[in-house]
């Protein structure tokens, strides 16, 4: 407390976090979205079409189902593709931003002095696509950790390098 | 010494305990297919099931030399880091910085003591899961990783090991009284004890039911006299025993619990100790202190008294911490003198925000309309039988109103400089005070049909966790989310 000032603070002059720019996620995700969404939906179709096949109980039913999933496949697509875009990122000189979320859009903020750790994963899917997912960890418990997905390889282990940076500079 | 300065992977041996890991966490992901198969065991061909099982084997032995092999750890002693890389299709690369770490802790389950290696589990604060867990090294590769791991002087230890007890020496400021516990028995957990009951002669109907029908009684003779009973006994009666019981309950429970509650003040922590059996100490550090919360309702208040609720940071495996401690039946003074010991001084209420009547609507629409709408829809198709309970609905949506309305009116957000306080409840008020210091991090959220009426929800998590606040007015939220980014960007105050 030895330099200790207490001037009143104008409010209205403090950085906005809602007017940062936001990165959004790699091009390339989107791809990586699809191909999940594809393996799925291949497996569905593969257990409807054996289900056709082997149970005669089932054979029936079968040609519904079918026309449920191929009609679902365009709003799937079209509320992944939603997200994708709503998903976005920023990295502040103070903390990490990380916006998402269909209906609500939900932004978190987490201040790089209260960061714990930092985790870099890597899908089997993601990695053929060359990116990787950065996880935020602080003491808040799972629902406060933030996981950006779709960044590139490359620029994520920067971030990683950045926070990490940021954290040891704390001391 | 070892110096862990290149990537390395754990004794080979390490193999088998990856093995058995594997092979639990398939099991428990498998497990209603696994109990399928069993009990269709006599149908199946013996040949097929015992190849397959084989080729299971085979396939998990296979993952989990993989998974060995994939596992790695170093310490990166330039930038002061553990990294740890594993994962065979999908990969995870964990780093934490040496002075984060908080507890290693080494291990031997029974397999790990039959092949002879040792666990280490490295914790950082906060969550309550380890956060890396390396699986099969020798006992000397663990001690000398241990050492290596908390070997940096900036750390500064936190955790249960510090917490010795000297009860003799404090002198307790508060003592809670006979009185106060008899008037917190007698205002409390109305409705938990009610459930309680409820299930308890649930089970006891249940059990003598099944009792009379082994033949020890004769269930018509036994229906019948509960029948004549109920009849004799006016309902009224009925209830007036019912809630003498709930109180009379609650006070053993209280007197029981909390028996000769002291709070004593020990270099700047509060000692307290309790209980009718078995005496109970706790110790907070005020550091450590995450949320108060102190909850009244108006009984209570009539009776100046009040239950204080401590969350503080949890750490490490101790998971009975994240357990609130309570403090009950204190009056206002008392309460003033705990917040002055915890937060250096009593809690300003500030600028208030209040919810949206949106808040109100929506808390209508679900706990009234909609289950109403149902029940009544039920009554007009179902058979007259249950037209005579048509008088619950007006009943029901009474008393929901009635809460529904207080809790909205109780609801409400006051930000001061230093404190944070949320405010909610229908009948039992609670305020939850933090500090805005010790916000882990901030959550702002807002569904796309509230953008024109400017309100959202602001979510604020602590190490202790977390306060949220509903409908409130957006950008008074989004102002304040940033002056409280920037007071904790500026400084370097400690949240634990």
């Amino acid at each position: 407390m030895e330099n200790f000032t207490n001037e009143t603070l104008d409010v209205a002059q403090l950085p906005k976090f809602e007017e940062v720019q936001m990165t959004p996620l790699h091009p390339r995700y989107w791809r990586v979205v699809m191909l999940t969404w594809g393996l799925i939906f291949l497996v569905v179709l593969l257990a409807i079409v054996f289900g056709f096949l082997f149970s005669p109980d089932f054979r029936p039913v079968a040609p519904k189902l079918l026309v449920v999933v191929c009609a679902s496949i365009i709003p799937i697509v079209a509320l992944a593709y939603t997200a994708f875009r709503k998903k976005a990122f920023a990295f502040r000189t103070h903390d990490v931003l990380y916006r998402y979320g269909l209906l609500a859009t939900t932004t978190v903020v987490i201040p790089y002095n209260r960061v714990q750790h930092v985790a870099l994963h890597e899908g089997w899917l993601s990695r053929m696509f060359g990116l990787a997912t950065v996880q935020v960890f602080t003491a808040g418990g799972s629902s406060s950790d933030i996981e950006i997905p779709g960044i590139d390889k490359t620029q994520a282990e920067n971030i990683k390098q950045l926070l990490m940076g940021k954290i040891q500079k704390e001391l | 010494m070892e110096h862990f300065s290149a990537p390395q992977r754990q004794s080979a041996i390490g193999v088998v305990v990856m093995f058995f890991d594997t092979v639990q966490q398939y099991a428990r992901a498998l497990w209603p297919i696994l109990v399928l198969w069993i009990f269709r065991f006599n149908q199946m061909d013996k040949m097929m099931l015992a190849i397959g099982t084989v080729a299971v084997f085979i396939a998990i032995g296979v993952v989990a030399y993989l998974k060995y092999r994939n596992f790695t750890f170093f310490l990166d002693e330039a930038q002061g880091e553990f990294v740890i890389t594993e994962g065979v299709l999908n990969k995870t690369k964990t780093t934490i910085a040496l002075y984060k770490i908080q507890q290693v802790n080494i291990k031997q389950s029974l397999l790990q003591r039959l092949i002879g290696v040792y666990a280490l589990d490295v914790d950082t604060a906060g969550s309550n899961e380890k956060e890396v867990s390396v699986k099969a090294i020798s006992h000397e590769v663990a001690l000398a990783l241990k050492a290596r791991l908390l070997d940096n002087e900036s750390r500064k230890p936190i955790g249960p090991s510090e917490e010795t007890v000297e009860t003799h020496q404090a002198k307790p400021f508060i003592q809670i009284s006979m009185l106060s516990l008899l008037k917190i028995g007698l205002t409390t957990n109305y409705i938990r004890t009610l459930g309680v009951l409820l299930a308890f002669f649930a089970t006891l109907y249940d059990n003598v039911l099944r009792f009379s029908n082994q033949g020890y009684l004769d269930e018509d003779q036994f229906t019948g006299y509960i029948d004549r009973a109920l009849l004799l006994q006016s309902i009224g009666f009925f209830l007036l025993v019912l809630v003498a019981v709930i109180l009379v309950i609650n006070v053993v429970r209280a007197v029981v619990r909390y028996f000769g509650y002291t709070v004593a003040r020990q270099s700047g922590s509060l000692l307290l100790s309790f209980g009718l059996f078995s005496t109970k100490s706790t110790i907070i550090k005020p550091e450590k202190v995450q949320i108060v919360s102190v909850t009244r309702n108006y009984f209570q208040k009539k009776m100046d008294i009040l239950e204080l609720k401590i969350k503080q940071a949890t750490s490490g495996e101790r998971e009975e911490s994240k357990q609130a401690v309570e403090i009950p039946g204190c009056n206002t003074a008392e309460r003033d003198a705990v917040l002055k010991l915890l937060f250096g001084k009593i809690p300003e209420q500030g600028a208030v925000l209040l919810p949206n009547f949106r808040k109100l609507v929506f808390a209508i629409v679900t706990t009234i309309v909609l289950p109403l709408g149902i029940f009544l829809g039920v009554v007009a198709l179902a058979e007259e039988n249950l037209l005579k309970f048509t008088w619950i609905a007006p009943v029901y949506a009474v008393f929901a109103m009635t809460l529904l309305y207080f809790g909205y009116r109780n609801y409400r957000l006051f930000i001061a400089d230093d404190f944070i306080i949320k405010q909610s409840g229908a009948w039992d008020v609670k305020r939850e005070i933090i500090e805005p210091q010790k916000i882990q991090a901030i959550a702002v959220s807002q569904l796309f049909w509230h953008k024109n009426a400017d309100i959202g929800y602001l979510t604020l998590h602590t190490a202790g966790g977390a306060i949220r606040f509903q409908l409130g007015d957006f950008t008074t939220i989004k102002q304040y989310v940033n002056l409280w980014l920037y007071e904790i960007e500026t400084s370097d105050s400690n949240w634990m």
